[in-house]
This record gives C-alpha cells, structure tokens and sequence, in this order.
C-alpha cells in the first residue's frame, strides 16, 4: 500500500493577473504519507492546493488523484479526496450532526450516522453532535470541520491551516486524531501550516515553496541540515527573508 | 521504488451505485435548502407573504377594472389575476435556483461544496428539486387567495394551463441559470440581477396586457421572448377560447432555446471560475 500513488501533480502553472503565483511545481504523494507544504505567504501554497482539489485549474501541468485524471474525472477524484481549512465555517442554519450527514450524503455514503459517531468520538466532540453550528467556537468549527472531511476515509486528506486559532490542548488532539488517522486507514495527507510544531509531530515530509517553486523537498531534519539550521522554523525564516511579495500578489488564501 | 498507478476503487464506507449516489447528493443538496427556510422565517414572506400581497394588489386592481361591467374591462380583470398567478410560477422557480447559489456565497460555503463529488448537474438537480416545493407553496398561496378574495377559480381555465405552466417553469430555470453564471463571474455585486431581471421581463412578456399595449419599438423585443407567447395563450384560455397550441409551441420551443443557451453560459462561466481563481473571493 505504501507504493500506492494517491496524488500525482505534474508541472503545475498558475499565473494570476501578471505574476505567477506557482510555477512549475511538482508532487507525488504515497498512501499513508504524511507532507507538510510550507512557505511564507504568497509562496504558492494555497493555490497549489485548490489546483490539487480541482477547484482552480492550472494554466499548464495535470492532476491525478489515485489514478483519476481532475481535467476529466473530477467528481471520481474528489471521492477519495477530503479537505478541510482552518477558514471555512460550518454550513449554516444546520445542526452539527445534519451538517456532518450532509456531507456524508454528497460523498455518497448511505448511512453516515455510524462514521458521524466514530468521527466524532475520534477527536472526543460527541458532545457536540447536537449543536447549531453558530453555537461553536472556530476551534469546534475547525474539528467538526475535520471530521466532515474524513467521513468517507479520503485515500488522500489535505488540510489548509488545520491548527490555527486552536487552543494548544486542542491543536494537540487534532494532531493525535490525524495520526490515528493516517496510520489506521493509510490514508495520506498533504497540509499546510504556519506552525512548525505541527509538522515536525505530524509530517514526515516536509515539501518548501517560495515564489512558486518548490525549494526543498525531504525530512524535516534533512532540510534543517541543509539549510544550515538547527529546525524547520530556521529555515521558514530564512526562506521568508528571500521572498519578498509584491502588492499584486495574490494573498495567502489565494 | 516501484509505484503502483492503478485506480482503486474509491474507499467509500457504504458503496452505492453511481445513480444512487447521484441521487443522494441530489436530495442532500434539496434538504440543505429546505433547512434554510425552515430555520429562516423571514424567507417563508417569499413564498406566502409576497403572493398573498401580489393577489390582493393585482386582484384589487381586476375589481376595480371590471367595475364598468364593459366586456373589455370584464377581460382585463381575468388577465390581470390569471397573469399574476402565473407569473409567480416563473419568479418562484427563478428566485428559488437563483437564491440557492447565492445562499452558498453568502455563507461562504462555495469551497465547501465546490471539492466534494458532487456535480455540478446534481447541485442544479437538488436545487430545482426544493426550488419546486417552494414553487407550489408560493403558487398554492395565490390560487387559494384568488379563489378566497376574489372567487377567481385557477383551474377553471382548464387543462392548458399545464403546458403554460411547464413552459413558464423553464423560463424561469434558464433564467436562474443566466443570473447563476453572472453571479460566477462578476460575484455578488451581480445578485441585484436575480430580482432585476423579473422586472424587466415583467413588462415585455405582456403578462397582463396584448404585446399590442407596448410602444411599437419594443414589440419585437417582445416577440422573441417565449413568455410572450405562453400569456398570449393564457389570455386565449381566459377569453374562453381554448388553448393555443401554436402559441405554447413558439413557446416551448423559445424556452428550451433559452434553457440550452443558458447552460451553455453557466458552463463557460463556471470554466473561467476556475480558471480565473474566483473562489478566493468566497474564502
């Protein structure tokens, strides 16, 4: 299983306006593979990721997820793709449990109320299966977020910003979750972040953009060895120093 | 290391068919909705406050008009609560589709749906689906109010009013549609558009006066529309002369002509969405 590609990105382009926000980037991630995508804002991240979730197409290069052309299989592909960002708020006007069954349904599962329990369990929320969505905290709103996103075991999770906003104790149960996650199911993932604590306690693949390139691509030890630092947050700082957006730029959701 | 390409089977926990998952995301999308409304009061004035409110203006107006007891004037009140029964029937099923999107963008909730399986047929399908109950509720209010306020019996036109309906059912379709992919494209600045429009069309389909009753320019404009000729065949209903099939055919054939032509729009809309990185603007 560990040979198994779930996500092939090959030359991937996107110019917006007249800057280049990703520039010929590619990624292959195995099943149960855990990466990080790091870079300062602006470097390419997010619209790596919504070119990766089918949501923006590329200029040039092509996507495949476990197999799945996204030019020309889009909704196949998504099944085995779950995604969840630190930003997206909650369907509204719904009911914890309606929401997490709503997306169980588009994701075409039956009976989701036995994953709801398990998903909901996995990061010790059942208490909230009950509850308006407007009820919660952004950090419930970031777990509840999460569980929708694992409902249907995704062979590929990504998460944009899983742990911002979350309080330490819970930003460390969404890490444990993850992990269970990952090791159970085999699922991989592909996340980005701007704490480093996350990805050296849930990555072991640490993968740096700047201007749209990707500039390292190893271990979170190897790439603070080559960079000459003593950790990841070393050499963020140092790619951070190198990278100098300009105005029209497309921000960090973008 | 050795790699494997070949496509698993996705892991969904209960596998279904491909139709039946169709089907799924389709009554999720309409149920989606229906929490919407139920858990919005004030959206429930679009479906019964508003015709109740249209019913008695239009039909206050028909009473006044046949007042004078003249034939013509006698004709005119028949077209004005006919017309504005119907009508609802397209601005029902427009605003319905056409709210539905902008529901998503309000709430932000574009990205959500946007990188699930779901289709963009099955989101209009699930859409259309609650867009219908809405339809009857709101429709079913100004029948019984017409009926109660004014003893003007609906169905007494007979069985062509379904042909009429059906055709007004997809104007208002093709309509939410056009406003869907203006939305898309220009984003929420264009939702003034999803109710402007109405208005425009209101006064050009000749929904309660002949297109005759229109400045000579506009007559042309008129003519192409397939509203014009399905109230030409309810005023021949309301005139007791039977259906007009002629009409409702130049009809049904404008409507599916408009249907396809704002499929189409929505389609290239939705490829420069996401060509163009538009979702940024709903995260």
């Amino acid at each position: 299983m560990a040979d198994e590609v779930v996500l092939e990105a090959r030359g991937l382009v996107k110019d917006y306006r007249r800057d280049r926000a990703v520039d010929g980037i590619s990624l292959v991630v195995h099943a149960g593979e855990r990466v990080a995508l790091l870079g300062p804002n602006g470097a390419g991240k997010t619209t790596t990721l919504l070119m990766i979730l089918g949501v923006v197409s590329p200029d040039e290069g092509a996507v495949s997820i476990c197999g799945y052309d996204l030019a020309h299989q889009r909704s196949r592909a998504a099944e085995c793709v779950g995604f969840a960002a630190g930003y997206l708020p909650l369907t509204e006007r719904m009911r914890v449990r309606e929401y997490l069954r709503l997306y169980g349904q588009i994701y075409g599962i039956a009976d989701p109320n036995p994953l709801i329990d398990e998903g909901l369990d996995r990061f010790r929320i059942g208490d909230l299966a009950g509850a308006m969505g407007t009820e919660l905290s952004s950090g419930q709103r970031t777990l509840i977020g999460i569980v929708r996103a694992t409902l249907h075991r995704p062979r590929l999770l990504v998460l944009d910003e899983p742990t911002a906003s979350l309080d330490p104790d819970v930003a460390q149960r969404v890490r444990a979750g993850l992990l269970d996650l990952c090791d159970r199911d085999g699922t991989a993932l592909l996340m980005t972040s701007h704490d480093m604590s996350d990805v050296v306690q849930v990555c072991e693949r640490v993968v740096f953009l700047s201007h749209g390139h990707i500039v390292a691509d190893g271990t979170p030890e190897t790439i603070a060895s080559d960079y000459g630092h003593g950790d990841l947050k070393g050499v963020f700082l140092h790619l951070a120093g190198a990278h100098e957006p300009t105005g029209s730029q497309q921000s960090d959701h973008a | 290391m050795s790699r494997t390409t070949a496509k698993p089977e996705p892991t969904t926990p209960n596998p279904t068919t491909t139709r039946g998952k169709s089907w799924l995301r389709i009554r999720a999308i309409a149920r989606r909705h229906a929490y919407v409304l139920v858990r919005s009061p004030h959206r429930l004035f679009d479906v019964s406050l508003w015709p109740l409110v249209d019913v008695l203006l239009f039909g206050s107006l028909a009473a006044f008009v046949g007042t004078n007891g003249a034939t013509p004037a006698a004709k005119a009140s028949g077209y004005l609560l006919a017309g504005i029964v119907l009508w609802h029937v397209i601005y029902q099923s427009q605003i319905a589709m056409s709210t539905g999107l902008l529901e998503e963008t309000w709430t932000r909730n574009l990205l959500n749906l946007m990188v699930t399986p779901l289709r963009e047929i099955e989101y209009l399908a699930g859409v259309a689906m609650f867009g219908m109950v809405k339809l009857f509720i709101g429709v079913g209010v100004m029948v019984i109010g017409a009926l109660a306020f004014f003893s003007f019996h609906t169905w007494s036109l007979g069985y062509g009013l379904i042909p009429i309906v059906i055709v007004l059912l997809v104007v208002g379709w093709a309509i939410s549609l056009f406003v869907m992919g203006l939305v898309l494209r220009f984003g929420t600045g264009a939702e003034a558009l999803a109710w402007g429009v109405m208005f425009v069309l209101l006064p050009l389909s000749g929904v309660f006066y002949p297109t005759d009753a229109l400045p000579t320019i506009l007559q042309p404009i008129a003519l192409a529309l397939p509203t014009t000729h399905a109230f030409t065949a309810l005023r021949s209903l309301v005139d007791g002369n039977g259906t007009d099939w002629g009409q409702i055919a130049i009809a049904a054939v404008g409507s599916i002509v408009m249907l396809g032509l704002a499929m189409w729009y929505l389609v290239t809309m939705l490829r420069a969405f996401r060509k163009r990185g538009y979702i940024t603007r709903y995260t």
